[in-house]
């Protein structure tokens, strides 16, 4: 009885042995973590499934949030040294990030093919580019826009503008609309940043110079003309006054003016159409690129959000495999959809036409547009960028639109203040 | 005697082991952290990257170079200047009803009174006090019935500071319990005494009830005082430091420079500088308070 009883323990401990080593031989675990809405959580955790199902030896642990505190988030981890295997970036970050060297370089895994970009186009690659090295692989594709509500064009009688439109046009437009409704003829946050880098692209420069390290235009009247017609449209009526537009707050796109009916025009990022169509119950908005600078076009394509790998990942392989699956699959494209902006992938573009919705159709359209007409995509901001849109440029926005400065000292002001922050 | 000091220094042992959980608790949590921060208020720290030395040039940043320091300073004190004796008065008017008389029906009340304090605080209220003075909000609905249209409360850096004030008036919970506390205390022989001699409501107010809770007074003060340098949901929530930072409360300036700038080092300085002002303040109030906080005891009858 006795010596059954150690053999049986002998056996015991044998089992346990061979159980706790066998999987760890073969069984990786990735972590992984993005920001996003509970539709993109949703569908995220859904491509996951998938993946774990095909490749039944690599387990995902998902980390996820909402996007105003994930760097907060993710820079306390790297301060602890545990960040994920796979972290989903931002453009305007992933300056800071690759200087840090908490990124890999991914052009290894490329060339073997752990990662296929064959159908992906040179430019959209290359926005994960720096320094010469691929840092990080884009999700899809996003542009500025401004959402057009045609009704409200039609009950105007302003037939809709071209495709190259010009601010000369939207200001004509907006000024009808806004007379002959007594609606906004475009609203919310037309000064956001996004506009005026735009602005700046067609003025001959950029916000940023390419090494990120001083402003990109030269004329301080770039900035200046861009508030002052800003001051002129908001002293008509035209646009919300500034204050409106800070009572309120930072809006959903859902709750934007325009989906109120109480504007025309609304500038937006592209993949936003499908939170804007929603609140509107599916009534169709257009999409158009913004105003040209007498022909001369500002969009461009914005990598919406990025996939990178954690440069001291144990796994490197297996991370890039499922970054692969995340952007070459079908069955997880058709899961995903365009929710992060446009797919990159050529191949998978073509598999998703048939399915699209009229919203997506219209998204996709619209892409394929700034792809034609589009200038090409800035460099990632320089590491300080958040910091200067808090401290700098939203201060002075507000206090030009609330007349406590004008543009063209506001114009000096900002020059001064960037060049102190990026020297320091 | 040997053996007396051995015995002392046992007891003396097991009196630090006894009371060490809370010592390793303060060292590890607040010490630690007090010293570290001093440390990184003198360096450039982004979290990422190790801290950098950087001498004073923190300090001399957040008084020459920086325009939002000052905002933020401005707003803050605005804010105790006039939020901390509305409160106190509310707080006392309040509290003087309810000693006045004794029924269930109060102790009900008292209660009541006191909810705003528990949930006041929070991120629901701050949403709701968004709604209640939007553009769109319940008051400009109330205030278009009497022919008065789209005041933009929280847009106008005229208002929207107000507005924070007045929530935190509302919450005026527990000063009032504690002056109800106070007040239970003043013996009730000194008012017989001063009815008898024919004294007013306002002259037994203003010459035993106030001079007697003048100990409460203070404590209520410098409480209500640091609280309000303190202050960071309203602002964060409500009106997220605008219109042009004319709300941009001081710790929640400290925190976007902490975590949306990751300006570690930068922030610790500002905290610093927050410390020293509060205790500043607090002993101003405390010198002065031997010319008018009168104490019973120290008397000798």
């Amino acid at each position: 009885m006795r010596r059954n009883f150690r053999l049986l323990m002998i056996l015991l401990v044998l089992v346990c042995f061979l159980l706790a080593i066998s999987p760890a031989q073969q069984q990786v675990t990735l972590r992984i973590i993005w920001w996003g809405s509970q539709d993109r959580h949703n569908r995220t955790l859904k491509v996951i499934d998938l993946f774990q199902k095909k490749y039944p030896n690599i387990k995902i642990v998902a980390e996820y949030t909402g996007w105003s505190e994930y760097y907060t988030k993710l820079t306390t981890m790297a301060a602890g040294g545990n960040l994920p295997d796979i972290m989903q970036q931002d453009h305007a970050y992933l300056r800071g990030w690759v200087e840090k060297g908490f990124l890999l370089p991914l052009d290894d895994l490329v060339a073997q093919g752990v990662i296929n970009l064959k159908d992906v186009a040179k430019n959209i690659v290359d926005a994960g580019k720096l320094y010469g090295k691929l840092y990080a692989i884009n999700l899809g594709n996003n542009s500025q826009a401004f959402a057009i509500d045609p009704e409200v064009f039609r009950k105007a009688g302003v037939p809709l503008p071209p495709t190259l439109w010009t601010w000369e046009d939207f200001k004509r437009i907006a000024r009808i609309i806004h007379r002959k409704l007594g609606i906004y003829g475009a609203a919310e946050n037309l000064g956001d940043h996004n506009v005026f880098r735009v602005w700046t692209i067609e003025n001959g420069g950029y916000l940023f110079s390419e090494d990120g390290k001083s402003l990109g235009y030269e004329d301080d009247n770039v900035y200046a003309s861009f508030y002052r017609m800003l001051l002129e449209l908001q002293d008509e009526g035209v646009i919300p006054s500034r204050d409106v537009e800070v009572a309120r707050g930072s809006v959903s796109p859902e709750q934007r003016f325009i989906c109120l009916g109480k504007s025309a025009m609304q500038f937006t990022w592209s993949n936003q159409l499908t939170a804007m169509s929603q609140a509107l119950k599916g009534k169709q908005l257009r999409l158009y690129m913004l105003p040209t600078l007498n022909g001369k076009v500002g969009n461009f394509l914005k990598p919406s959000m990025f996939f990178a790998i954690n440069a001291k990942t144990k796994y490197p392989k297996e991370a890039a495999t499922f970054i692969n699956f995340f952007i070459n699959d079908i069955e997880a494209a058709k899961i995903l959809m365009a929710e992060r902006g446009v797919p990159i992938s050529k191949k998978v573009q073509l598999a998703l036409k048939p399915l699209l919705t009229p919203v997506e159709k219209e998204m996709f359209n619209f892409i394929s547009v700034v792809e034609k007409y589009g200038a090409p995509t800035p460099a990632p901001d320089p590491e300080r960028w958040q910091e200067i849109y808090n401290n700098v440029y939203t201060p002075l926005y507000d206090q030009i639109m609330y007349k406590k400065i004008t543009p063209e000292e506001a114009a000096k002001k900002f020059r001064e203040q960037v060049m102190q922050i990026l020297k320091r | 005697m040997k053996n007396i000091s051995k015995k002392k220094k046992h007891d003396l042992l097991m009196g630090y082991l006894f009371v060490s959980p809370w010592l390793i608790g303060f060292i590890a949590f607040i010490i630690f952290p007090l010293v570290t921060s001093l440390y990184l208020s003198f360096t450039r720290y982004d979290i990422l990257t190790p801290p950098r030395w950087i001498g004073l040039q923190n300090w001399i940043r957040m008084f020459t170079q920086d325009p939002r320091f000052w905002n933020a300073t401005k707003a803050t004190f605005k804010y105790v200047l006039f939020e901390v004796p509305l409160r106190l008065t509310f707080a006392f008017i309040v509290a003087l009803i309810f000693s006045m008389k004794e029924s269930k029906v109060l102790n009900l009340y008292r209660a009541i009174y006191y909810i705003p304090s528990l949930i006041g605080g929070s991120v629901a209220i701050a949403v709701v006090w968004r709604q209640i003075w939007g553009y769109d909000g319940i008051i400009n609905a109330l205030l278009s019935i009497f022919g008065i249209h789209g005041i933009n409360w929280l847009g106008d850096t005229r208002t929207a500071i107000w507005t924070l004030i007045l929530l935190a008036v509302w919450q005026f919970g527990s000063p009032m319990l504690i002056f109800l506390a106070a007040l239970k205390q003043v013996p009730t022989e000194l008012y017989e005494a001063a009815t008898i001699d024919g004294a007013s409501f306002w002259k037994r107010l203003t010459s035993i009830t106030l001079p007697m809770i003048t100990p409460v007074i203070l404590f209520n003060l410098i409480n209500q005082m640091i609280h309000g340098f303190m202050a960071f949901t309203q602002s964060y929530i409500i009106t997220q430091g605008g219109p042009l930072d004319s709300t941009l409360f001081y710790a929640v300036y400290m925190y976007r420079k902490a975590f949306n700038d990751f300006e570690m080092g930068y922030a610790s300085a500002l905290a610093w500088f927050m410390l020293a002002l509060v205790g500043l303040f607090t002993i101003i109030i405390f010198k002065t308070s031997n010319r008018w906080v009168y104490y019973e005891a120290e008397e000798g009858v």
